[in-house]
């Protein structure tokens, strides 16, 4: 347990350092020891910690933990204070507005922001502006130029590792499914995209029987566009699914119908139920982003932007694919089951 | 007071012609196969407070609802101040200068007295109220009443319910009412309310508003009113002035020669003391009960309605909380208790409230015959359905219930077999102590004789029972025993052979034996 | 007479009770030494006024309401749907001017339906507008295609900007316009006819039909008002959003309901006010932002949040004790 802790500290360093170029040393800063980036409080007397307001489109989903105890680990190592907020409901656009308004009023020295809406966030984030409050975005993009840094996956990446895997499995031939998640997410929206072009590219033997039915925002609308698909096309060959709730939806239609392990099957993003399923064969591929990393990144990026260093415009936390065969080498194990246990102290 | 009473404008008064306020001839008035008014003739003269008499069903709320236009005659000729009268709605009735004044008050309680005096009627400009000169005026209203102590901006749930009866009849005065109908009013308020209610109608016929005042109260009818109108069976059996009839003539004509009844009478005998009411008083008894019953006992109470009965047997059952005393069965304290333990005891009731509370109406006759005695049918938490509707299959045949069968919903049985059904359930509970309000309320002769019968067999078996009615013949031909409540006490406790009618009546309405 | 002094107890601890809870709201993130020096910020409190105006619109037509003896579950499916219109209004080409009426008019046209079908199907208003609650989302999310429609910028999203145009409003005009419409209505509760009206229905209804109280019609009239209310309020969240966002808003009819609880009104009628209901609104707003500010995890506001709807529901109870 403590080597696994220390292994995940030093992988992400590692990351870090490759994803920056910027010297391993950097990363513990001891607070108040660089001037250049600690304000002082009204009295002029010792120097304040520096407060960073992390706010994620929701709080209770597996991913948003995972940024959370990267951003965690971040704030201890470089010795800033995280304030961790999310809207009250998940995924409540006016209310993420509310809360980044709240943290602007209470004071931080920096936000890092995983906005629900490339739009409706921009005024809220011009406003932290205004006060002087520099902000980076993560997950998910915004419009205009008014943050620093956008930390997120290449999620076009991820589409085009996912069909790449898709056309390995079936040997260049066969019928799929693409089951998209929801209409309007940026997110999904490019992974599908990366998947489809990719495999119609590389892949023209494959067909993709549906390609454009949505599974909707929960388990239970997947699982039931899933249930309706695979009465029709009982015979198909390959599914793919852009986010966790909808693989997990369309892994628990084929295990219904015992169709799990026949019909090749590639999701996104993980949870244990995907990784049993990966185990058990039911699931031939998770393409995995690495929230810990988006989280610890953030986090890192504005402490920086603060202390007065440069830093990129656009960093991309990397995809990787986890299969049967290398899910248990010690980098696939980090992402299919992050370590959450800092966010128990 | 603050407006000098001679120099105060007096609310005007509309019908103030000379003749008579309110004229009704030859109305008839039939509700299905009931008819409630059968060729009534009514005169109600100008400034003339006329008392309406007559049993509970005589015809009495029928005749005010038509006058007020809230019901339409069938047949029949109404003129107001000497012009035709036909009012479509209560509206209607009350722009013609008639205002009713009911038992359950009609004031908005978050509202303050004045804006309950003037609601519906708000002097307004562009929308927004007037409120200057209005409150002047209900100020000399309330002057001319004799009560400008009551406070205007006060809401009228926070007052007394003597003082919002004068608030209602301040309404009436400002709306210039000729015909103010009172129903009841003095039912609950206590003796110094009545008297000063008394004061205002009297003022208010000294300015020639005519007063239709409804009340089981003799004595109070005798004190205010000039003329009395007796409906029976829905007929003008009598009318006169007051001070030329006699508490005695009054009641003869209430009561009348009635048709005998069939009372099938049932051998029994008494046995041991089975019941008694130690000085029992519930929170909504206006006085302490003592009662005792034996076994194989019929007991009447009889008296007016709100005069205690119906809350005695509510707080026997523990409907009501009791206030003080106690209930003892075979001589050991058996209450006061919530309804199931009351049940648990061997108490039944059967609700005067059928509709309301006494059947489970949209559920089958085998739900509610069983309701309250589920345990034979029950095994390991599991109810035996075939059982239970074997069970209440055996109640219908006895009880001579009307049904296609016991699955069938109870709302769908007519006002008497519905009765038989919660008669059935009282007696498939196996109740000792049946306690029955009004149990053969509107419904037909031969339920009626049926449930009589029910009733001996009961008792004959050694059970007891507490038998409410306002029917008096049916107490005279049922009873053992009957007990007459009056304001909320038992003022007289005699064998059933030792009442008629008459006195009857006359110990109810007077309270003296 | 001896009813005086307890009238007075009473008149008071109505009048004073909102307040107290808002005071104590303040009071207690006043003395936090996190948040001290920042929570009473002009700033701060310009962005909790903001923040107020949806809820505080809405509170203002619900006054009405629940004051009449009624209930509206389809608000925040309302605003959704008025914010979404006045946003496809804006996208389709039309003046913003235009979009903003449209926007309005759609919430009342669904508070006329909900007062029409209420009065003539006689049916209770928890189920009618529980109902409408589902036909104006859905109706939403069909007009929006499922996803959040993109307006141009006009100066309707500058309506609920913090730092509004011209600089010498100093607070936003959608702050501008919640304060004047609270003080419109409650000059309409207390001295019109048809605030009076309003009262009298929630307080008897029979009383009220049989004083010649046109009970349908004043019904109709206050839920269509209500209505343009949760319009305004739509429109003010698609100022906010900046986009039409059909899923926005959901359970925020239980937040106004709740703003109009915890303010006086009761759900049983004839009681409420719209200074109470206000204060309600910014018990609630300043709470949100008092545990935001102090970092406190969501979880802690929602139960802060549910003890104070039970508290104050049964101070109200405590009230009708008092009254009957």
């Amino acid at each position: 347990m403590n080597f696994q802790v220390k292994f995940r500290i030093l992988a992400a360093a590692a990351l870090l350092a490759a994803a920056c170029g910027g010297p391993k040393a950097d990363a513990p800063v001891p607070a108040g020891a660089a001037a250049a980036g600690t304000t002082t409080n009204a009295a002029g007397a010792a120097p304040k910690t520096l407060t960073i307001a992390v706010i994620p489109k929701g709080t209770t989903h597996e991913f948003w933990k995972s940024i959370h105890a990267g951003a965690v680990q971040a704030g201890r190592e470089m010795g800033v204070d995280v304030l961790w907020k999310g809207p009250q409901k998940e995924d409540d656009r006016a209310q993420q507005i509310t809360v980044v308004e709240d943290v602007i009023s209470r004071g931080v020295d920096g936000i890092v922001l995983a906005p629900l809406d490339d739009r409706a966030l921009v005024r809220p984030v011009q406003d932290a502006g205004r006060e002087k409050i520099p902000v980076v975005i993560m997950d998910s993009g915004l419009q205009g130029k008014d943050y620093l840094s956008f930390v997120a996956t290449d999620n076009y990446q991820g589409g085009i590792l996912a069909a790449r895997r898709m056309g390995e499995l079936l040997q260049g031939k066969g019928r799929i499914f693409r089951i998209r998640y929801q209409a309007g997410s940026a997110s999904t929206t490019d992974r599908e995209n990366g998947f489809l072009e990719t495999l119609t590219k590389e892949f023209p033997a494959i067909k993709v029987l549906i390609q454009d039915q949505y599974a909707g925002a929960t388990t239970e609308t997947a699982y039931q566009l899933a249930e309706n698909l695979l009465g029709r096309f009982p015979d198909v060959d390959g599914v793919f699914c852009p986010n966790e709730s909808s693989t997990f939806g369309t892994l628990r239609a084929l295990q219904e119908a015992r169709l799990a392990g026949k019909v090749k099957f590639v999701g996104f993003d993980s949870s244990p139920k995907l990784v049993q399923a990966l185990r058990d064969g039911h699931l031939h591929g998770i393409v995995l982003q690495n929230p810990v990393k988006m989280g610890y990144l953030g986090v890192l990026q504005i402490v920086k932007a603060i202390r007065g260093e440069k830093i990129p415009e656009r960093i991309d936390t990397g995809v990787t694919l986890a299969t049967l065969e290398n899910m248990d080498t010690p980098e696939i194990k980090a992402l299919l089951s992050p370590d959450l246990s800092i966010l128990e102290k | 007071m603050t407006a000098n009473p001679d120099a105060a404008p007096v609310p005007r008064l509309r019908g103030v012609e000379d003749g008579s306020a309110l004229e009704m001839r030859s109305i008839r008035k039939q509700f299905g196969a009931t008819v409630a008014l059968d060729d009534v003739d009514f005169t109600l003269g100008r400034g003339e407070i006329h008392a309406l008499l007559g049993e509970n069903g005589a015809g009495k709320s029928t005749l005010v609802k038509i006058i007020s236009g809230a019901v339409r005659p069938d047949r029949g000729v109404m003129r107001l101040a000497g012009r035709p009268f036909h009012p479509p709605g209560p509206l209607a009735g009350r722009l013609s200068g008639i205002s009713m004044i009911y038992q359950e008050l009609n004031l908005a309680p978050h509202l303050t007295v004045e804006e309950n005096v003037v609601l519906g009627r708000e002097a307004s400009v562009g929308g927004f109220l007037k409120r200057r000169g209005v409150r002047e005026k209900i100020r000399e209203t309330l002057a001319f009443l004799g009560h400008s102590e009551i406070p205007l901006d006060v809401p009228t749930g926070r007052l007394s319910v003597g003082t919002r009866q004068i608030v209602e009849i301040s309404r009436a005065i400002m709306d210039r009412s000729s015909i103010l109908v009172m129903d009841e009013p003095t039912s609950s308020l206590a003796r110094e309310d009545t008297e000063r209610l008394f004061q205002v109608i009297r003022k208010l016929r000294a300015e020639g508003v005519s007063v239709i005042y409804i009340s089981h109260f003799l004595e109070e009818v005798r004190e205010v009113a000039d003329v009395y109108t007796v409906l029976r069976d829905g007929r003008n059996v009598g009318a006169g002035r007051m001070a030329d009839a006699s508490f005695e003539e009054i009641i003869r004509l209430m009561v009348g020669s009635k048709m005998s009844d069939f009372f099938p009478r049932v051998p029994r005998e008494q046995g041991d003391r089975l019941l008694a009411l130690k000085a029992l008083k519930g929170v909504r008894m206006g006085g302490a009960v003592s009662l005792e019953m034996r076994r194989g006992e019929i007991v009447g109470l009889a008296g007016l309605i709100g005069a205690g009965r119906t809350e005695t047997l509510r707080t026997v059952f523990g409907l009501d909380a009791t206030a003080s005393g106690g209930v003892e069965l075979e001589g050991r304290a058996a209450g006061p208790g919530r309804p199931w333990r009351m049940i648990a005891r061997g108490f039944g009731l059967l609700s005067e409230d059928r509709q309301g509370e006494g059947l489970a109406l949209s559920r089958s006759i085998t739900d509610n015959v069983t309701l309250s005695r589920l345990g034979p049918y029950r095994r390991r938490g599991f109810l035996s359905l075939k059982k239970r509707a074997a069970a209440a299959a055996g109640w219908i045949a006895a009880l001579n219930i009307k049904a296609g069968g016991p699955q069938l919903p109870v709302a769908g049985l007519s006002g008497g077999n519905q009765q038989k059904v919660a008669l059935a359930r009282l007696l498939h509970q196996d109740a000792d102590v049946l306690l029955l309000d009004e149990p053969t309320r509107g419904i037909d002769v031969m339920s009626k004789a049926q449930i009589y019968d029910w009733m001996g067999r009961a008792a004959a078996e050694g059970k007891g029972l507490l038998f409410v009615s306002s029917y008096f013949p049916e107490l005279l031909g049922v009873c053992d025993r009957i007990v007459v409540f009056h304001r909320g006490r038992i003022v007289a406790d005699r064998p059933a052979a030792e009442w008629t009618d008459e006195s009857l009546m006359a110990a109810s309405m007077t309270g003296k034996a | 007479m001896t009813l005086r002094p307890k009238i007075k107890i009473q008149t008071v601890l109505n009048l004073v009770a909102p307040f107290m809870g808002l005071i104590l709201v303040i009071a207690l993130f006043s003395a936090m030494p996190d948040v001290q020096s920042r929570f009473l910020r002009a700033a701060n409190l310009k962005s909790v006024a903001t923040q107020s105006v949806i809820v505080a619109l809405g509170a203002l037509g619900m006054t009405l309401v629940i004051i009449g003896g009624g209930i509206d579950l389809s608000a925040a499916s309302n605003i959704a749907l008025s914010s979404v219109i006045a946003a496809y209004a804006i996208n389709a080409g039309l003046p913003p001017l235009l979009g903003l009426v449209l926007g309005i008019l759609t919430g009342g046209l669904i508070g006329l339906v909900n007062g029409t079908l209420i009065t003539r199907l006689k049916l209770v208003p928890f189920i009618i507008t529980m109902g409408m609650m589902g036909i104006a989302r859905g109706a939403a999310k069909w007009i929006a295609r499922n996803q959040k429609i993109d307006a141009p910028l006009t100066w309707i999203n500058e309506l609920m900007s913090k730092s509004p145009h011209p600089p010498w409003l100093v607070l936003a005009p959608g702050v501008w316009l919640m304060i004047v419409f609270a003080v419109v209505m409650a000059v309409v509760l207390r001295y019109t006819v048809f605030g009076r009206h309003i009262f009298a229905i929630g307080s008897n209804e029979a009383a009220a039909r049989l004083c010649g109280v046109r009970t349908v019609r004043t019904k109709i009239l206050f839920y269509t008002v209500s209505g343009l209310f949760l319009g305004l309020a739509g429109v003010m969240e698609f100022s906010r959003l900046t986009v039409g966002d059909p899923t926005v808003a959901v359970g925020l009819e239980l937040d106004i309901i709740a703003a109009v609880v915890i303010g006086g009104g009761s759900l049983s009628g004839g009681e409420g006010s719209i200074m109470g209901s206000m204060i309600g609104v910014f018990i609630m707003a300043f709470l949100r932002n008092g545990c935001t500010m102090m970092g406190w995890p969501n979880y802690i506001q929602e139960i802060i949040i549910g003890v104070i709807i039970v508290a104050a529901v049964a101070l109200d109870q405590v009230r009708h004790r008092r009254t009957a």
